[in-house]
């Protein structure tokens, strides 16, 4: 049955049209729960609140169980869901950058749109020095089109690189998030912090 | 009850019955023996040798005729406008634009249906549409359009209608029974240009 758009059963328009209520949904929940505020983000990476980690975490267990789930029941072929292909030093340095991006800004790109929406000008700079990153990205392109593209492999899995049954790395990654959540928590408490 | 123990009591179990059972490698698109069994009854599949001559005759751009029979007997003899995938070849990379399409009626045929359902059952299982099988195969072609028996003089209307149709259809396709000849030594149609069918993608995403 699934996915909807490959087999046809909705059209590109549809789809649009789902992903824009899906996203006012999202943008709703995130400002909802605190994540327009750059110290939330921020205090992952300093002890004192771990939310976004709980919640990013929980989200990928769900999508993950999810799936597994609906293609047990053949309500979607997993050969055709996106995976996005890994280039391996983009990858990395890519994660670098925007790592250290979180922590200065203490935004990553849905919640800066959603402090800006309620009009917080650090989230305005957030987005602008974005875009300016995406400028930059574009016009120098040639510049490192080659590194960009450097060890590319494919579409790997954590599934397929170890071995393993899909199912068991879904369980294992449950357990690593149970065991971060608890960390998470552990550090809430040592590291306090009154108002932030 | 903290938040983080309610979510560990439910994904945990979860977690647990994905890792205990086996992963499921089928997809969906596979028909079931019975829905294959459905398709095989209600014959669907048949183009029937009139139809199919009316096609060929007014040159019916979506009628695309494929001999399932082997090279040397394709060489010896095959309808107008044919082309020849052997049924041994059917599954070869080369074929794949040919039989999953959607813009043209691909019709198997074989000496009997034998070979022809083969053909068709196999593309049917990949999930491939748009393709189908001559009703009764070349035997039945000479039979109905080659050499076609004349009805009886008390016959209804129809019956002589069809008979003069079938003979019209035989002249015009090869002169009677010298169809069989007129096939020999003739060259091998060129391949139509098939556009390739937009495949199923993977669904563009991102975060």
């Amino acid at each position: 049955m699934g996915p909807l758009i490959s087999n046809g059963i909705i059209s590109q328009n549809t789809n649009f049209f789902i992903a824009f209520l899906i996203g006012i949904a999202f943008g709703f929940i995130l400002e909802a729960s605190g994540f327009s505020s750059s110290r939330k983000l921020a205090g992952v990476f300093y002890g004192y609140d771990t939310v976004v980690l709980k919640v990013f975490f929980t989200a990928a267990l769900t999508g993950m169980l999810g799936l597994l789930f609906l293609s047990l029941f053949n309500w979607i072929d997993l050969d055709l869901v996106y995976i996005n292909p890994t280039y391996l030093y983009s990858t990395i340095v890519g994660g670098m950058i925007m790592g250290a991006g979180f922590i200065m800004g203490g935004y990553c790109p849905g919640t800066s749109f959603c402090a800006a929406s309620i009009g917080k000008i650090d989230g305005m700079f957030f987005i602008g020095g974005m875009f300016l990153g995406i400028f930059i990205f574009a016009e120098g392109y040639p510049l490192w089109e080659g590194f960009y593209k450097a060890k590319f492999m494919g579409i790997p899995t954590l599934s397929q690189v170890l071995g393993l049954k899909d199912g068991i790395v879904v369980l294992g990654m449950i357990i690593v998030a149970m065991g971060m959540f608890w960390v998470g928590e552990w550090a809430e408490t040592k590291f306090p912090r009154e108002e932030y | 009850m903290k938040p983080r123990h309610f979510l560990a009591i439910i994904i945990i179990p979860l977690g647990l019955i994905m890792a205990a059972i086996p992963q499921n490698t089928t997809h969906p698109y596979k028909l079931t023996p019975a829905e294959l069994l459905e398709h095989v009854n209600s014959g669907m599949q048949y183009f029937t040798p009139d139809e199919t001559a009316d096609m060929i005759i007014n040159k019916d751009p979506s009628l695309l005729l494929i001999d399932v029979r082997g090279e040397d007997e394709y060489e010896k003899f095959h309808l107008p406008g044919a082309i020849n995938i052997p049924l041994s070849a059917l599954l070869d990379e080369q074929w794949k634009d040919y039989l999953n399409q959607d813009i043209r009626f691909n019709v198997f045929y074989s000496n009997s249906t034998v070979n022809a359902n083969q053909a068709w059952m196999l593309t049917r299982q990949l999930g491939y549409e748009n393709n189908y099988v001559l009703q009764g195969g070349l035997n039945y072609w000479v039979e109905t359009i080659v050499n076609p028996t004349p009805p009886e003089s008390t016959s209804p209307n129809e019956e002589i209608a069809k008979y003069d149709f079938r003979k019209g259809a035989g002249m015009a396709l090869g002169g009677g029974g010298a169809v069989s000849l007129s096939g020999s030594g003739q060259t091998a149609p060129a391949l139509p240009k098939i556009a390739p069918r937009p495949k199923k993608k993977r669904t563009e995403g991102g975060c």
